[in-house]
């Protein structure tokens, strides 16, 4: 038994990895679906946009990349759902060359459910290159750093950017955030000096980084991996479910929350039953 | 840069302004001299056929084939229907989505591995960090009795405790940063020119 | 015509108006704000006694011009009814004036042309511009008509911007003053190194580790894998990374091992070939070099990760060494390493990814340590004295902290307001 133990204790990571597998296909194969509180953080998110009016015009920084699509492209649907159910207006930039392919299609496509018209109701303005010295210029003059937008037509002349030059020109500004450049950034270089009205949808890696901006007020929202998803879904979808521009959402992170709860458990599992291994081993082999 | 943060004259920001996008250029120009060395290493193991070739020529393939369809494309490139999107929608993403899944599965085998409790300061990582796992989640919250208190206690664990640590992390590394900034601006460290004392 | 038709819908529907709540605005005060660019200004008013008759006031519009033109201009968006300040940035130094007058619930939204189609040729937009032009400068003209007879609006004021050569907030100038102190400190502990005073540093078994790390494998025959980051060259991090990597490449090259640097950005290759390079140099062996061990892999992150997997699988380095500022790579390469039974030394300020240095590598150096190695690998005093120089700042941090966290508790917000960066 003690050699099992001591076998158990270093055995083939691969064996980890089969297990992991299993622990990811079959709560989705066979979900489970636990109930969740929200958090209020994400809650201050829905709350800020529920105070908005008909006609504001917001800023989405779009700032990841397919590696981090779980747990941000919820959001960040529910997001443009919020907004377009409320008649907000979306201008949307990118500091990560690889999120505008990603990231406009869901755009065009959520923006047709809502009936919106790109250029009066929403734009996307594409990518930026330049990292924190792009954010110095987005915060300055959003035409100047961007002066076409994705389909090539002049951002100046576009009516959703009439009377818009600044960031604080907007009603507020979302950042959904993979990393860097992101939300930090943004806080770091213009939040202040701007006084923007500013939230962040991020990874759950980083988002613990940006909780002492919220406790300091520099965030007034704060969205954190996929949990931070769900929850924000699940605000959104149970108020405008109803809504004709919802009938094709999805609450993805919702069920993807099935596969993170036995993710989770598994690696618990597995650490308190290394753990067991170690300590009936060690006494052994002290003796 | 730094003077840009104290003086806010338009005349002063209009030149920092003016050496920011000399900095854009010259970063994209840094491309073209990456693009050289790829081919510059790689396609001499490729001739010589040297160990694992077949992965330097499928690299040097997949870099002209993008290169020429991304051209191909122009700025329309990534509207549907054009090869450069499929290639990102097919290939790309897939592959980049891989990639941060393996992710999945080494934390689980480094946990695995690390969380000992050898000693106090490892049993209390080790408590903090299955808390903090069981608590994310719904099924934390589930868990009679105590799934109520579970969040609670891990959000007082990720405020407090994390986030202290953290801030001490950033205030060391920002005095570290300005100090390794002065001794670079004021010219005592130059080796990263490539000089230095002989 | 159209000018005229709109001026008589609204005086038409303002005699059909009820309700009220528009008061006259007064005081309108332009000056340049504290630590301003010289191309803004703020704006400020009072309001005076509401009156109880007339349309409802729906928002503030704020208007500009030269004092020498006649024509006003439409800027920044609609103001609450109840705004008393706000900020305008202008397009040139010099004495503006403005007005503010108020839009009421029945003010029509500003006219526009009809819309031009997708393939409208430079004139037809040219000419759609002018008329936009006009027709929002009538719509100007009948606002501040109506609100002039309501008496709703503000007299004209004028304010001249003025630039500022040094941003004076507080928080500005203690940051400033920091880091003058840092430099000082920098320089008195410079001196006195230099007159020969031993300065301390603590010992870090991760930077001693290094040196092992090389003859290690020296001894297998097998190379030392360097990665600075995937950070671009300007980042702090990357720049400590490569004055480490100064260090690293005389060492590897003192001891005749092989240095294969692998590296995420264009330029940060040209800067570590030029590094490596002068390493060698420096350590008797330029013939040692070799360029192809300082590879450019990819930009893009996770190819760059599976690109330098590749070479720890392939070549099979006996040292990995990680400095530099990494994302969610940094699992992947410290796993990949471990699998290979390489020695692996890390060091990162970013926090989210120090767990899982720590949990693969043997050796990790957490935030301002990355920074401290370079001067603890070469002696050098000026070097050394640096360090010095940021622990008394961070003595004073700790000592400002304790303080502001004490007053705040007492209800006295002197220094954390001190300390406030905004503007």
């Amino acid at each position: 038994m003690i050699r099992q133990l001591i076998r158990f204790q270093n055995m083939d990571r691969r064996w980890i990895f089969l297990g992991m597998a299993l622990a990811i296909v079959v709560p989705l194969l066979a979900p489970i679906n636990f109930p969740f509180k929200i958090d209020e953080r994400v809650e201050a998110i829905y709350e800020k946009i529920e105070s908005l009016e008909a006609g504001d015009t917001v800023f989405i920084s779009a700032d990841f990349d397919p590696a981090s699509r779980p747990e941000l492209e919820p959001f960040y649907r529910a997001n443009l759902h919020h907004f377009f159910a409320k008649d907000v207006k979306v201008v949307i930039g990118s500091l990560w060359p690889f999120a505008p392919p990603m990231v406009n299609p869901w755009l065009e496509e959520i923006a047709a459910d809502h009936g919106k018209v790109d250029g009066e109701d929403f734009v996307f303005l594409g990518f930026k290159d330049g990292k924190e010295l792009a954010i110095k210029l987005i915060a300055d003059d959003v035409v100047k750093a961007f002066p076409k937008d994705l389909k090539e037509r002049d951002t100046a002349t576009l009516p959703i950017m009439e009377g818009k030059r600044q960031l604080q020109d907007f009603a507020l500004m979302m950042s959904v955030s993979a990393g860097f450049p992101g939300t930090r950034e943004y806080v770091l270089q213009v939040q202040g000096q701007y006084n923007l009205d500013m939230a962040s949808a991020t990874t759950a890696v980083s988002a613990p980084d940006y909780v002492p901006y919220y406790k300091s007020n520099q965030l007034f929202g704060l969205s954190g991996g996929m949990p931070g998803s769900a929850q924000y879904e699940k605000l959104v979808y149970d108020k405008y479910g109803n809504d004709s521009g919802l009938i094709n959402a999805r609450p993805i992170a919702t069920q993807a929350l099935n596969v993170l709860n036995m993710g989770h458990l598994f690696i618990v599992l597995l650490i308190l039953m290394g753990n067991v291994a170690f300590f009936l081993t060690r006494n052994i082999e002290e003796a | 840069m730094v003077g840009e943060f104290f003086i806010p004259h338009h005349q002063y920001r209009a030149m920092t302004n003016e050496f920011l996008e000399w900095g854009l250029i010259l970063s994209a120009g840094a491309f073209l001299l990456g693009l050289v060395n790829l081919v510059q290493v790689n396609l001499p193991k490729v001739q010589r056929r040297d160990t694992d070739w077949q992965y330097k020529a499928i690299m040097l393939v997949a870099l002209v084939v993008t290169l020429v369809i991304g051209f191909a494309g122009g700025t329309a490139r990534q509207q549907p229907g054009y090869s450069y999107k499929w290639f990102f929608d097919y290939v790309f993403v897939p592959l980049n989505a891989t990639m941060f899944a393996l992710l999945a599965f080494y934390i689980a085998s480094a946990a695995f591995r690390a969380f000992r409790a050898r000693n106090l300061e490892a049993t209390v990582l080790l408590s903090a960090a299955i808390l903090v796992m069981i608590a994310r989640v719904p099924i934390g919250e589930s868990i009679p009795v105590v799934g109520d208190y579970l969040p609670q206690l891990m959000n007082w664990i990720m405020d407090v405790p994390n986030t202290a640590a953290r801030r001490a992390i950033f205030i060391g590394a920002a005095l570290g940063a300005i100090a390794t900034g002065l001794r670079v601006i004021l010219g005592l460290e130059r080796s990263h020119l490539g000089g230095g004392e002989s | 015509m159209m000018k005229t038709l709109f001026r008589t819908c609204i005086l038409f529907m303002s005699l059909l108006s009820t309700a009220a709540t528009a008061a006259p605005i007064d005081n309108l005060t332009i000056v340049p704000p504290k630590a301003s660019s010289g191309l803004n200004l703020s704006l400020s008013w009072t309001f005076g006694e509401a009156t109880t008759s007339g349309p409802e006031v729906l928002g503030l519009r704020l208007l500009r011009r030269l004092p020498s033109e006649t024509e006003w201009t439409l800027v920044g968006e609609p103001l609450a009814p109840d705004t008393t300040a706000t900020s305008d940035t202008v397009p040139e130094t010099g004495t503006w004036a403005y007005k503010l007058v108020s839009v009421y619930t029945d003010t029509p939204e500003i006219p526009k042309p009809e819309a031009l189609s997708e393939d409208a040729s430079e004139e037809e937009q040219a000419s759609f511009d002018a008329e936009a032009a006009q027709l929002r400068t009538a719509w100007v003209q009948t606002v501040i008509e109506r609100s002039d007879a309501l008496g709703d609006d503000s007299d004209m004021a004028t304010g001249t911007t003025k630039a500022s050569w040094l941003n004076t907030n507080p928080g500005h100038l203690l940051l400033l003053a920091l880091i003058a102190l840092v430099g000082g400190l920098m320089m008195v502990y410079t001196r006195r190194a230099q007159r020969g005073e031993e300065i301390y540093i603590r010992r870090i078994p991760g930077i001693d580790a290094i040196e092992e790390g090389i003859g290690r494998a020296t001894e297998m025959g097998k190379p030392v894998l360097y990665v600075p980051g995937i950070d671009d060259l300007q980042d702090i991090q990357t720049i400590a990374s490569m004055l480490i990597l100064g260090q690293v490449s005389k060492t590897v090259a003192e001891y005749q091992s092989d240095l294969i640097v692998s590296c995420c950005i264009p330029i940060v290759r040209e800067v570590a070939d030029e590094v490596v390079k002068a390493g060698y140099f420096q350590a008797g062996h330029p013939d040692a070099y070799n360029a192809s061990n300082i590879r450019f892999i990819s930009s893009e992150q996770f190819a760059f990760c599976a690109g330098t997997n590749g070479i720890m699988l392939r070549e099979k380095p006996a040292t990995n060494i990680y400095f530099g500022r990494f994302f969610a790579e940094s699992l992947i390469l410290a796993e990949t390493g471990f699998v290979n039974r390489s020695i692996q030394i890390a060091g990162t300020a970013e926090a989210t990814q120090l767990p899982f240095f720590v949990a693969a590598c043997d050796y990790t150096l957490i935030g301002e340590e990355l920074f401290a190695v370079s001067a603890y690998l070469s002696k050098d005093p000026r070097l050394v004295s640096s360090l010095k120089a940021s622990d008394i700042v961070k003595v004073l941090c700790v000592a400002a902290l304790l303080l502001g966290t004490v007053l705040h508790s007492m209800g006295n917000t002197f220094l954390v307001d001190l300390f406030k960066i905004s503007g």
